[in-house]
């Protein structure tokens, strides 16, 4: 699929396969059960629309649990547009119910990366041509689009990849040269009318005190991975639990018994480095940091 | 002090079985690294990107997809080593990610920030905040009863010794956890 000007679709959406929806509501449902926090937000602010007038673009990874947060954010009366932040992400049939009911969500698991960032763009793009108010990012890709997209306005060019640069970068420029050529005010009249970005993650929270450093953000970030609510628990205790999860959809080896090796010992690698203990593994980890 | 060995990849790299990255770095996995790897040792990454493995180094071998995001490489020497979604976050990629009950605590910080930040956002400067140490604890205290959690509340005596009020917040902001 050729990266195109972001545009309103008829259906405003674009999932793997619709008719996976059922499936999906009865796995929110069922995650609804599993996610106190959030149903007792909806309980705190019910008929009090703490979110009307958002207008929120979500960038996270489009799963059973994330679709419980847009029909949050969507109770306490945001809009929401929503895709996924990796290519490979998605749970298929959550899209499916988030798309059936009724909010544009363009996401599928196993996108390419031109597919990625044009399901980023359309996040990005609300009706008569307005961009968001608010950004909810995990890993700093929608951020990133409005605020290089608007730093290539100011310069009224976009610069060639170098031959070294990955793919994904040479995508993403090319993303934006049409992007120039189509519009050359567009990032610059989104960024804007954004109130502020708030972002999940530690590789997003890092460029976006770099861009603080730099002295380019263009509006307020609020840095949700360092609550010790999130950090603490989701890359220590999540990753204790998914890590094997993937491992073991992926290959079935036993763990118990191997060398295995984690490299980073953050709360991330910590929440890994336990996962394979608690399995039975011989565990070493890489570390640059001597503290 | 959990008892694991630090160790450099340089030396563990021909010791391990299985390697996961979580460094939010470049290459900590290059191609000297999985050359020296044993034969079937599975590599994997559950960083946000996947910068950490250097797998256009190894876009010259043989690759044999054994389903979607799980890839046989064959080195020229007939070695073979497993990567998982393709160096991407393998815990999204080949599984489901998190389990829900850990991302409504991220969530229901999500939500509170998107709540604050909209309703209150010309107070703040296009600078990077965190949320005040009483919506963390919000967000704890909304978790605890689904897990059974029955916490000790503080007596008046007890409170003015420690010098924190009875309702929290219970830590000043610069300690660690």
């Amino acid at each position: 699929m050729a990266t195109q000007a972001a545009k309103n679709l008829a259906p405003d959406f674009k999932v793997a396969d619709m008719k996976l929806a059922d499936w999906g509501r009865k796995e929110i449902q069922i995650a609804e059960h599993e996610m106190p926090g959030l149903m007792a937000l909806r309980e705190e602010y019910k008929g009090k629309q703490p979110l009307k007038g958002a207008r929120i673009t979500g960038s996270l990874h489009m799963t059973i649990q994330t679709a419980v947060l847009i029909e949050t954010l969507a109770d306490l009366g945001a809009q929401v547009r929503w895709a996924s932040c990796n290519i490979y992400s998605t749970q298929d049939h959550a899209a499916a119910a988030i798309a059936a009911a009724g909010i544009p969500v363009f996401a599928w698991k196993g996108e390419t990366l031109e597919e990625y960032w044009w399901c980023t763009e359309q996040a990005l793009a609300w009706a008569d041509g307005k961009g968001p108010n608010m950004i909810l990012d995990d890993g700093g890709d929608a951020t990133m689009l409005v605020h290089k997209g608007a730093e290539y306005e100011a310069k009224g060019v976009v610069p060639d990849a170098d031959a070294n640069a990955n793919e994904e970068w040479k995508v993403f420029l090319g993303l934006c040269k049409r992007s120039l050529a189509a519009n050359p005010k567009k990032w610059t009249t989104v960024a804007a009318g954004i109130h502020g970005v708030t972002e999940e993650t530690t590789t997003g929270v890092h460029r976006l005190y770099q861009m603080q450093e730099r002295g380019e953000l263009r509006f307020p970030a609020m840095n949700v991975n360092d609550s010790v609510t999130k950090s603490k628990f989701d890359n220590l205790y999540g990753c204790r639990e998914s890590l094997l999860d993937g491992i073991k959809r992926a290959t079935d080896v036993m763990i118990a018994g191997k060398i295995c090796v984690v490299l980073g010992y953050g709360d991330v690698g910590k929440g890994c480095a336990q996962a394979f203990r608690g399995m039975g593994a011989t565990v070493g980890v890489t570390e640059i940091d001597p503290i | 002090m959990e008892g694991y060995r630090v160790v450099t990849m340089d030396d563990a790299a021909s010791q391990g079985n299985i390697f996961v990255t979580a460094t939010g770095n470049v290459h900590v996995i290059n191609h000297a690294h999985m050359k020296a790897m044993k034969n079937e040792a599975i590599v994997c990454n559950i960083g946000h990107f996947d910068s950490e493995i250097d797998i256009a180094s190894l876009e010259k071998y043989e690759w044999d997809e054994i389903k979607p995001q799980v890839d046989h490489v064959t080195f020229p020497d007939g070695k073979k080593i497993t990567i998982l979604a393709k160096g991407r976050l393998v815990n999204l990629g080949c599984a489901t990610g998190h389990p829900s009950f850990v991302m409504s605590a991220s969530f229901t910080n999500q939500t509170m920030a998107q709540i604050e930040l909209f309703n209150n956002y010309k107070k703040y400067e296009n600078k990077v905040y965190i949320l005040p140490k009483t919506l963390d604890e919000k967000v704890a205290r909304l978790h605890l009863a689904k897990i059974g959690v029955n916490l000790t509340r503080l007596s008046t005596e007890q409170a003015e010794y420690i010098g924190v009020p009875a309702d929290g917040p219970y830590k000043p902001n610069h300690y660690r956890y």
